[in-house]
């Protein structure tokens, strides 16, 4: 936050109490019925969890011994005998599993990337992680064209979509188990890290961002995660050509892009830059929803919104951010926009206290975590990513995050501590905690 | 209603193989249905014996009604429909209403994907499309699925496609997807070669008409910024245009922010240009884009570090 003028509205507070009651209601009783639809993301729902009880320093004292263990089991009860793991115990057939059915229960890739996290922030010492299945099961996940899937069907073939959110999932699980080390380790080969990176350039829009696919339209969530995967494998342009394949390449033209997602648009009403054609509206904004493919969650949001509400046309206190041209804004957005800023250097781009006061004063909920937009109920989702971005501004009392790996850093050098880990990478003693992210 | 299976005499022969969710502590446990657990225990049991039958397909679309996101339900779906050499059309029929239940669901676009791919033709989808549209006309997965169409079934220099897409931008000409689906046409189908001098020039005509009559719309900016860019055309060749809408003389008569973002570009590659661009971009800082002031003087202090625009 500048020191400098301070503006109404800076002395709004992060509702701590409420957001640790949130959390951990969330983590210790039944999730609302109307989360079957993330049945299937159950692995990702429990790292928003617990990472989020991490950031609000929590961790620690809602977890007996007992139950962190107990989490640890259920991370572990979902990795498959041959390796990888499954999102959720949703496609185990116990004893029943056998080398006919298992292609219904495959490995995963968001069920091995947010286990292996959830790991780390439990403290695990990944030890049980069948570190070289899950590292040759990558390389079979990646298509020629460089891109990553989400499971192996039948006849091995490569199922899933094709876009950035795997590839960055991938990146990261690569990190994780073997830091920044490019080429075969232990006999393992490496992902074809020069192919995805011109995958990456592939989906670059001619306005700057990025998206699923070549030739489709810039979208904020592409954007970020093809820029953390670039970053997880020290692709990011740099100022000097040095014979390596970067990606992003014209950066000028993308940070204006991200600049350009802040907005006043955020009550559907709000028509600074919006005709009476303007068909975009808030109950149809949920397009980052199904880009971590969650499901829609009830929302309150709709006309009632901003009932009563002062015109902010004319006024800097809220910013919102969309994640795409003319959409409203909405607090996932918030975190898909600024964390790419964060990673490429540039945050001092954006001014940080209107948009703090945008999710504070708006879409965070009284009773803790933060909705989409006004007026909405908070979900896991929106409050996880509304509690990174605060967090990410250097908000008082939350633990400093990763920013790519959505983790404590303390969780983070946790994992750079492990003694495996260190062994693999050639770190003694004395050099510890240097491996940026 | 909700349905179950216990009680059902179709389904006798099978023993549901309950959920295993693994000791005490269940990470994100969810209050299920009843209704729910007792059919994922029969998709496990039929599942685990590889049963590819009609009863199959029923239980499938049951399980996808209440969770259309579960990853293998759909291959598994897809397995039985090849296996039963079902029909297609059926599936489509049925694909319909569930799209538009579940709008923001990816699963049911590869599906739908793979069954039009199957059938081998384009019909009956672009009215498909359309009353989706209508629910969300900005709906990414929509605007993909056309572009894969396009692609499959070669329509890129269609002339109705091309129609329909002058439509939807007249529609709502601030449809950035409606945008970005002409750049798909128009730049897409050329595969890499350059653009024809005719085709530039036409393109450029229509997004500065969308420009003027609604200025302060970024879509088609960035849309004639890339034709000019793609067309390997200097910036300046907007110069006069940007004029229309931000004459630097009469400050307090701007219309656009982005006309005033683009001639920053503009007289930063002018020899001795640079102070009209500082003063283009404090304008945008001041008064015509102070949301994004941040930016407007990191854009400043570019200019002073070299004479390259930002
Ligand atoms: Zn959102």
């Amino acid at each position: 936050m500048a020191p400098d003028v301070s503006v109404a509205g800076d002395d709004v507070k992060v509702n701590y109490a409420a957001h640790i009651r949130f959390w951990r209601r969330n983590l210790k009783t039944f999730l609302p019925r109307h989360y079957t639809g993330n049945d299937a993301n159950r692995m990702l729902l429990g790292f928003f969890i617990l990472s989020s009880l991490d950031i609000l320093g929590d961790l620690p004292s809602a977890l007996s011994p007992e139950e962190r263990q107990g989490y640890i089991d259920w991370v572990y009860h979902c990795q498959l005998p041959e390796g990888g793991f499954r999102p959720a115990p949703v496609t185990n057939f116990g004893a029943a599993r056998n080398d006919d059915n298992k292609i219904w229960d495959p490995a995963h890739l968001p069920g091995a990337f947010f286990a292996l996290l959830n790991l780390v922030v439990l403290g695990d010492d990944l030890t049980r992680v069948k570190r070289r299945e899950l590292l040759l099961w990558l390389t079979k996940i990646q298509r020629p064209d460089g891109s990553f899937g989400e499971t192996l069907g039948e006849n091995g073939q490569v199922e899933g979509g094709n876009d950035s959110r795997f590839g960055y999932m991938a990146t990261a699980i690569r990190w994780i188990l073997r830091g920044n080390l490019e080429g075969t380790v232990d006999g393992i080969p490496d992902i074809d890290v020069n192919q995805l990176v011109k995958c990456i350039r592939s989906a670059e829009t001619y306005d700057g961002a990025l998206s699923e696919a070549p030739l489709h339209e810039g979208h904020a969530g592409f954007t970020c995660t093809a820029i953390y995967a670039l970053s997880l494998m020290d692709r990011l342009p740099v100022s000097k050509p040095d014979g390596r394949v970067r990606g992003l390449t014209n950066l000028p033209m993308t940070l204006s892009w991200l600049v350009s997602r802040q907005t006043l648009t955020i009550d559907e009403d709000d028509s600074m830059d919006t005709l009476g054609d303007e068909t975009d509206s808030a109950a149809t904004c949920h397009d980052a929803h199904s880009f971590v493919k969650l499901q829609e969650y009830p929302s309150l949001q709709g006309l009632n919104s901003f009932e009563g509400e002062p015109d902010s046309h004319a006024e800097l206190q809220w910013v919102g951010v969309n994640g795409r041209l003319n959409k409203i804004g909405d607090t996932c957005y918030a975190y898909w926009v600024l964390a790419p800023l964060f990673i490429l250097g540039h945050e001092q781009i954006i001014d940080k206290r209107p948009v703090r006061r945008w999710l504070l004063e708006k879409t965070q909920h009284m009773v803790g975590g933060f909705g989409k937009a006004s007026g909405d109920h908070p979900d896991i989702y929106h409050s996880f990513l509304g509690l990174l971005v605060v967090t990410m501004f250097g908000e008082a009392g939350l633990q400093d995050v990763d920013v790519v790996l959505c983790i404590t850093n303390k969780a983070k050098r946790h994992l750079e501590s492990l003694p495996w880990r260190r062994k693999l990478l050639g770190q003694n003693e004395e050099q510890s905690h240097e491996t940026g992210g | 209603m909700p349905i179950f299976y216990h009680d059902d005499p179709e389904w006798s022969d099978i023993e549901p193989l309950p959920q295993d969710d693994g000791g005490l502590h269940p990470l994100a446990a969810i209050a299920y249905a009843d209704e729910y657990s007792e059919a994922m225990g029969y998709l496990r049991a039929v599942m685990a014996k590889n049963e590819f039958s009609q009863r199959v397909l029923g239980l499938t679309e049951h399980i996808i009604s209440m969770n259309p996101a579960h990853y293998t339900v759909w291959l598994y779906r897809s397995r039985t429909l090849s296996e039963l050499k079902a029909s297609l059309h059926d599936e489509i029929a049925w694909l319909n209403p569930t799209a538009l239940k579940h709008l923001k669901n990816y699963q049911i676009w590869h599906h739908r994907q793979t069954i039009i791919d199957g059938i081998n033709s384009p019909k009956g989808e672009h009215e498909f499309i359309a009353t989706m549209l209508e629910q969300d006309s900005k709906n990414y997965h929509v605007w993909s699925y056309r572009q894969w169409l396009v692609k499959r079934f070669g329509l890129f220099d269609d002339k109705e496609e091309m129609r329909w897409t002058e439509d939807m931008i007249h529609a709502d000409v601030r449809n950035n997807s409606a945008w970005n689906h002409r750049w798909f046409l128009v730049v897409g189908g050329r595969d890499g070669k350059t653009l024809p001098e005719n085709v530039v020039k036409r393109e450029m005509d229509y997004a500065k008409s969308a420009i003027r009559k609604a200025p302060q719309n970024q879509s088609p900016w960035n849309y004639l910024k890339g034709i000019v860019r793609e067309a390997k055309l200097p910036v300046s060749t907007l110069k006069d245009f940007a004029l229309e809408f931000a004459d630097m003389r009469r400050p307090d008569d701007i219309y656009s922010s982005h006309a005033l973002d683009l001639l920053a570009d503009i007289y930063a590659e002018e020899e001795n240009g640079k102070e009209e661009a500082k003063k283009a971009l404090e304008l945008l800082a001041s008064k015509y884009d102070p949301i994004r002031a941040h930016y407007w003087n990191f854009r400043k202090g570019l200019l002073d570090q070299s004479g390259v625009a930002a």
